[in-house]
């Protein structure tokens, strides 16, 4: 291996999505310890417990900014000067809060199995802030483990949150998560070797073991059933299992070589694979890599999702954590995470402030989506938890486990 | 002869250990044993059932896996034993003063973590690679073909990676071989071939066992190697179990899984032992 070849391995390996699950024993082993850690609690883990039907809690109570927040975010997803966060650094500098940054979460559910049995019980282990992706912060907020936000407290982001983010229906109010970052999943290819028009061109029997998928259900399984003619934001569970099926005869047949996090990237610079179910930030940095990776946001349209903060029960700096919540809705604030982390942010204002740094980005359209590409996007629908089970169990039969 | 202790410096010499097996084996299997009879979900909550059923239909559901993590452990096992074999005998019998050089050399890759040296197998196997280019022209492999996601790929990487188990304990049986034996069965007559098979081999028994075991046992639970090396056409026990616990949060259904590949590795072990005689097992010498 050449020295370029381990640094990609690296970056590849490292960026945002990245499914620490590859990384194989070591989480398993780690989830697993705190999961059994768990289960020498008092109230025999697992047992009883389950949905908190009581969402009539009272909104955070203004309070005093405090000396320090604890914030859990995905690694490579907030803005990085040398060895400083200058957003962190800025918040810092005006609150005089010490903000501990910690890049914890690598998956949603292996996220939500590491913490579920201390939310449960009211506390938050020390976190402030977490950021998870919509259905998973719908989960946490069907139980319970989210705080319900002041509104009063958050005129950033009354004023500044992209429109098409106001309401989705897991949050209609957007009373419990405000998002971080969005992002599109959609097909990113090798113009060079393949030139698709249209989702169901992953499924053409002329690239046979040469598609990947992502095995995150819902931009998978949303994606197909765009090129079914299917409406992932209506969907019955039976359009889904019929989208999963075809999933799995895809799979079968070897047409799909894998199902990955971000691993896709490797495959796709190598051109093992020409042609991946994959997320707009990573092609932004796979271009630097390779001109010829591409993205087609298919016609019949591509996935929309979003990555949420939250305040977890029990947080002990709550007010502050709300606090941070507004400061990152400032256009300026917002411009430098956008500028580096290359996701669609949620933020008004951002494009006109990076036209003047940065004109090439401000008019990406990956970063800034068109309105016209906007009206193609698709959130997918909130499941119930029945629905959920169900779901996600047929998919991952699909995929091979 | 050893002098017999009555007091308690067994019980203390024992007792770090026993303590150690009791906290992190025998309490958690506690756990995962009650959980794996759990009903119930994540939403609604779990209830203690004595739920058996959550076994029959995991087995029904993933005999495949079970199937293909016995079979890809056991061909892995057979090949880390028929390069680690000879290996073994090379530098034990004939190593001379390299000896300890080459055994480094076998020791060697442990000093980089499994991950990136699975991740670097990505590298050597992938589809425009040396190592594939000449597999083709050597007409093993198909011209359209490939060696990255297949079967091959998945084997290769756990024979590689549990090589080393083979060849250490293998070594270590070769190495306090008695020479003077293999002298008498010369002085007897014997051929290359007898001196092997009827000396060199049953001495070594207690090598091969512990190789085995030590191969099979954490191969059949991988999921590193088909993960990254393989397809989900090749998705072994291992990556169900991780699936279960940490994508679907199934815990049930994956305590279930872990129980009963641990109850068929028990049972792989007892037919081997039966193979290879207890004796040998116990760590006794061969006859």
């Amino acid at each position: 291996m050449t020295e370029r070849d381990i640094e990609r391995l690296i970056e590849t390996e490292i960026s945002r999505r990245r499914l620490l699950r590859q990384a194989g024993a070591g989480v398993t082993a780690l989830s697993f310890a705190s999961f059994l850690a768990a289960c020498g609690d008092d109230d025999g883990g697992l047992e009883g417990g389950g949905g908190d039907e009581s969402l009539e809690m009272e909104a955070i109570p203004k309070g005093e900014v405090s000396d320090e927040l604890n914030f859990s975010n995905w690694p490579l997803y907030i803005d990085v000067k040398g060895k400083r966060r200058p957003t962190l650094e800025a918040f810092e500098a005006e609150y005089g809060t010490k903000v501990d940054y910690t890049e914890e979460i690598n998956d949603n559910t292996e996220f939500f199995g590491k913490v579920r049995q201390i939310y449960a019980q009211g506390d938050s282990g020390g976190r402030d802030l977490h950021v998870v992706t919509d259905w998973m912060a719908s989960k946490m907020k069907q139980l319970g483990y989210v705080q319900k936000l002041d509104k009063s407290e958050l005129p950033n982001v009354e004023k500044n949150l992209l429109d098409s983010l106001r309401s989705p229906s897991f949050d209609p109010n957007r009373e419990f998560s405000v998002p971080w970052q969005s992002g599109m999943a959609a097909i990113i290819y090798r113009s060079d070797l393949v030139q698709p028009s249209s989702v169901n061109d992953l499924f053409d029997p002329k690239h046979e073991g040469k598609v990947t998928m992502l095995t995150e259900m819902r931009d998978t399984v949303g994606l197909v059933m765009l090129g079914m003619g299917m409406d992932p934001e209506e969907a019955s569970t039976d359009e889904m299992l019929e989208a999963i099926e075809k999933i799995q005869q895809a799979q079968e047949s070897g047409q799909i070589r894998r199902f990955t996090g971000n691993d896709y990237a490797r495959d796709l610079l190598k051109g093992d694979v020409v042609m991946s179910v994959g997320w707009s930030g990573d092609a932004i940095q796979l271009q630097a890599d390779n001109p010829d990776v591409k993205v087609l946001l298919p016609e019949e349209g591509f996935m929309l999702w979003s990555d949420n903060m939250q305040i977890p029960v029990g947080a002990p700096n709550a007010y502050t954590a709300q606090k941070f919540m507004d400061f990152v809705y400032q256009p300026e604030i917002a411009a430098d995470i956008a500028a580096w982390v290359n996701y669609v942010t949620p933020v008004q204002g951002v494009q006109e402030i990076l036209a003047k740094q940065d004109p090439e980005l401000a008019e990406n359209p990956l970063i800034f989506p068109s309105d016209a590409d906007l009206e193609r996007s698709y959130i997918f629908r909130e499941l119930t938890p029945e629905e959920d089970t169900e779901v996600s169990e047929a998919f991952q039969r699909a995929i091979g486990a | 002869m050893l002098q017999r202790h009555k007091g308690f410096l067994p019980w203390l010499l024992l007792g770090p250990g026993l303590i150690w097996l009791a906290l992190f084996f025998l309490i958690p299997l506690y756990y995962m044993g009650r959980v794996s009879l759990l009903e119930g979900s994540d939403l609604e909550g779990y209830e203690f059932t004595w739920n058996f059923q959550t076994y029959v239909d995991a087995l029904e559901a993933y005999k495949t896996q079970f199937g293909r993590s016995l079979l890809y452990a056991g061909a892995a096992t057979v090949i880390a034993f028929l390069i680690g074999y000879p290996l073994a005998y090379v530098i034990a019998l004939r190593g001379g003063r390299w000896r300890n050089a080459l055994l480094l050399l076998v020791i060697l890759p442990f000093f980089t973590t499994y991950l990136v040296r699975t991740l670097a197998w990505q590298t050597i196997l992938d589809d425009e690679s040396v190592v594939v280019d000449v597999l083709k022209t050597l007409g093993l492999v198909a011209d359209d073909g490939r060696v990255l996601a297949t079967t091959g790929a998945v084997i290769a990487g756990i024979t590689y990676n549990f090589l080393p188990f083979m060849i250490l304990p293998l070594y270590a049986a070769l190495e306090r071989l008695d020479k003077r034996m293999l002298e008498a069965a010369y002085d007897l007559y014997a051929t290359r071939r007898q001196v092997f098979l009827r000396v060199t081999l049953p001495m070594s028994m207690p090598g091969v066992v512990a190789g085995v075991l030590l191969t099979f046992i954490p191969a059949a639970g991988d999921f590193v190697n088909a993960e990254l090396l393989g397809s989900p056409q090749q998705a072994m026990i291992g990556n169900v179990i991780q699936s279960r616990y940490l994508e679907v949060t199934d815990y049930p259904t994956a305590a279930a899984l872990s129980f009963m590949l641990m109850g068929l590795i028990l049972v792989m072990i007892t037919i081997w032992a039966r193979i290879a005689g207890t004796e040998s097992l116990m760590g006794a010498e061969a006859k």
